[in-house]
């Protein structure tokens, strides 16, 4: 039986899943003339220092920007050429980012990389610094940077790492794709995170409608020192990271805590893949897999060069099927970022390039609640939405706090079954970022 | 039938009666049970505008009122009353207010449809805080009126109204209680002192070539009225000019030379007033 949590909905197939378009697509390499690599792809730290500029020549691998700070992490050059430009480009965030755009020689030469070798002899002191060095965070979308979700503070106790390969978001299919492709670099991976957090058990999670992404981790994962491959029912947001951890473990992440408070902690599949290539041979993370699909003429797995622009990643699909597309998704449909053109850069997070039609992204019109409770019946996090969105919509932030909204997921399962179409979680999420302006502003 | 009129009076004397001795009751609560509440409190409150906004800082017009009492408010704490509240607060306690000079909110943009560009068409939530964060906002400035109505779901008086894509100050019912100014995401509002009719709209920091691809009507830098202004008034920092309405004689001048249009002179005809 496979595991789950309570709540949460079943994105419907075809359309609403948009899975089928790209599950079965090999992933093919993609390399883009330019790329433009925004510096601000982590959180938790300021965008990194550039190091270089206009006119020089960079090689692959070769560190572009400094992190700034201890969780500060580096970026890359992701091909080999020359610095046509750094300067503030309007990447999908506020403001504009910090980004450095490269002209592609197509020559790939990399820089001299330097590795530790086999993940389960290696000093694991020294693979924290090399996760660093390779400037990886986060690749499932939040971009929180990796060696820092590693190295536990002492006071805190972990025993689990858990890779979530569940992808239950909609349309994507590039972690399915790397479970399928490469599945040895998954486990090394898992592997290089529980020997450096100093953890003995380890799972891999995979939703249970990925039955051949579960039979080649488990067969690169037998005999590997306390792996374990789970099975979890096929629904959304069974990849949100209190979600698998409740489903795994059982554990819940106390209100407004980490999942370190809990015991564990989460890595996405693509960012354990990516540790494994930093500390088996000291490459950086340059390129990542992401999945174009949507009214794309040929849906498909691209493996992209960071940097690549939306255009050219789109172009490499066959271009649009329709005339003039509604929206630009990055990420998936549920939780993704609609882009306001095809100019923005594949970062280290992105996912997927969803492509919606002009019908498919009209914005239904609201109606009023009728009190169904559907949304309280799928709400993983057990909250009640219809009424945070009242109170939200009549600005009462305080009794909003006191209803919880700060643990709200914003994974906008209620919006999606709410049968009057009411935008709720546009509502929280709204309010949620007046709160977190009131308390920066110290109200 | 015939009415026995000492029903009646039974009633009447129980009723009254029972009547009697609950007031009484209430009569000796309200003595022995009095709370002490200081009468300036609750002049003070009679005092306020009472429109219950908040932009003093303080829960309503009570809190307010009783923190005047307490010492800890200013007499001319409330901005929405004007002078002629702070003039009646100051009496009620004793002090003279200082003199606090009308003051009108007015906004720092004219990104209007057509004038400022638009990145993209946004048909989520109506809120400016959420469309602002989203890819730099509908419009091509970063720095511009999203124009979706944030301090028109805010203002009390009815003050604002979005038109053309455009906050639009009512200076009549405006009375400068700076709530707007508070929740505007772009900073873009600003109260300001009534008469002070020279003002530059644009708070645009980005380079000129960024932001004339951005807007019609934004300021560039350029430096021309820094260089024009015979008083010292106004000055271009950030990447923007802004005056310093102490200096300034509202001579109008600044406006004249501005290649972009972006500063105005509100009424029309520059006065001199130096």
């Amino acid at each position: 039986m496979s595991k789950t949590f309570r709540g949460g909905v079943h994105p419907l197939p075809g359309l609403h899943q948009g899975k089928p378009l790209t599950d079965n697509k090999p992933v093919k390499p993609y390399v883009s003339e330019t790329v433009c690599i925004p510096l601000n792809m982590h959180i938790a730290a300021p965008p990194s220092t550039p190091v270089v500029k206009k006119g020089d020549r960079v090689l692959m691998g070769q560190v572009i920007a400094e992190g700034v700070g201890p969780r500060g992490v580096p970026v890359h050059a992701s091909v080999s050429g020359t610095v046509k430009e750094v300067g503030n480009v309007q990447q999908l965030g506020a403001r504009t980012s910090p980004c450095i755009t490269i002209e592609n020689d197509f020559q790939d030469e990399w820089v001299e990389l330097k590795g530790l070798g086999n993940v389960e002899t290696c000093d694991p002191a020294a693979i924290l610094p090399a996760i660093q060095a390779a400037g990886i965070c986060g690749m499932g979308g939040a971009g929180f940077p990796t060696h820092f979700k590693l190295s536990v503070p002492p006071d805190k106790k972990v025993d689990t790492v858990i890779l979530n390969g569940a992808e239950c978001e909609t349309f994507l299919n590039a972690d399915h794709r790397l479970m399928l492709e490469y599945p040895g670099k998954v486990v090394d991976g898992l592997r290089a995170a529980m020997r450096a957090a100093n953890v003995e058990t380890g799972y891999i999670a995979i939703e249970d409608n990925k039955r051949d992404a579960i039979a080649a981790i488990s067969k690169a994962a037998a005999g590997r020192k306390g792996v374990h491959v789970v099975a979890l029912r096929a629904k959304y947001p069974q990849g949100a990271e209190k979600q698998i951890i409740k489903a795994i473990t059982g554990r819940e992440v106390p209100s407004g805590k980490l999942p370190a408070d809990a015991g564990c902690i989460v890595m996405n599949v693509g960012t354990a893949a990516a540790v494994a290539d930093a500390v088996i041979d000291g490459r950086p993370l340059v390129e990542r897999i992401t999945t174009v699909t949507g009214r794309v003429r040929e849906p498909s797995n691209l493996l992209l060069r960071i940097g690549t622009i939306f255009l050219d990643a789109i172009g490499a699909c066959g271009g649009y099927t329709v005339e003039e597309p509604g929206k630009i998704i990055s990420g998936g449909t549920m939780t993704g970022i609609a882009a306001p053109s095809e100019t923005v850069s594949v970062t280290k997070t992105t996912g997927g390039i969803v492509v919606l039609s002009q019908k498919e992204a009209t914005s239904m019109e609201e109606s009023p609640c009728i009190r169904c409770s559907r949304c309280v019946e799928v709400c993983p996090m057990h909250l009640n939405p219809f009424k945070l969105k009242n109170l939200c919509d009549m600005n009462d932030l305080k009794a909003a706090q006191a209803n919880h909204i700060m643990d709200c997921i914003l994974c906008s399962s209620c919006s999606y079954i709410c049968p009057s179409r009411r935008w709720i979680m546009s509502s929280i999420k709204n309010a949620r970022e007046q709160i977190i302006a009131q308390q920066k502003k110290g109200v | 039938m015939t009415i026995q009129w000492i029903h009646v009076l039974y009633a009447l004397l129980a009723l009254g009666g029972v009547g009697a001795i609950f007031g009484l009751i209430l009569d000796i609560a309200d003595k022995k049970f009095a709370v002490e509440q200081d009468e300036r409190v609750v002049k003070v409150r009679a005092a306020c505008a009472g429109a219950n906004c908040g932009a003093c800082g303080y829960p309503g017009c009570d809190g307010f009122a009783a923190a005047v009492v307490a010492g800890t408010a200013p007499v001319n704490g409330c901005t929405a009353g004007g002078a002629k509240t702070a003039n009646a607060i100051a009496e009620i306690m004793g002090v003279t207010a200082e003199a606090s000079e009308p003051k009108v909110a007015r906004l720092l943009c004219q990104g209007a449809h057509g004038v400022a560009k638009e990145r993209y068409h946004y048909d989520g939530y109506r809120s400016c805080q959420m469309a602002s964060q989203m890819v730099g906002g509908p419009k091509m400035c970063s720095y511009s009126c999203v124009g979706l109505g944030d301090c028109m779901d805010v203002c009390k008086f009815d003050a604002i109204k979005i038109e053309n894509g455009i906050a639009v100050f009512d200076e009549n019912k405006c009375v400068a209680c700076g709530m707007c100014e508070k929740t505007c995401p772009r900073h873009a509002i600003a109260v300001v002192p009534k008469d002070a009719t020279v003002l530059v709209r644009c708070q645009n920091s980005d380079t000129g070539r960024v932001a004339v691809e951005a807007c019609m009507k934004a300021c560039i830098a350029c430096k021309r009225c820094e260089k024009t202004c015979q008083y010292d008034a106004i000055h271009v920092a950030n990447g923007f000019a802004s005056i310093d309405t102490a200096k300034c004689t509202r001579c109008g001048e600044c406006a004249k030379v501005c290649p972009r249009g972006c500063i105005t002179v509100i009424g029309g005809q520059a006065q001199v007033v130096a």
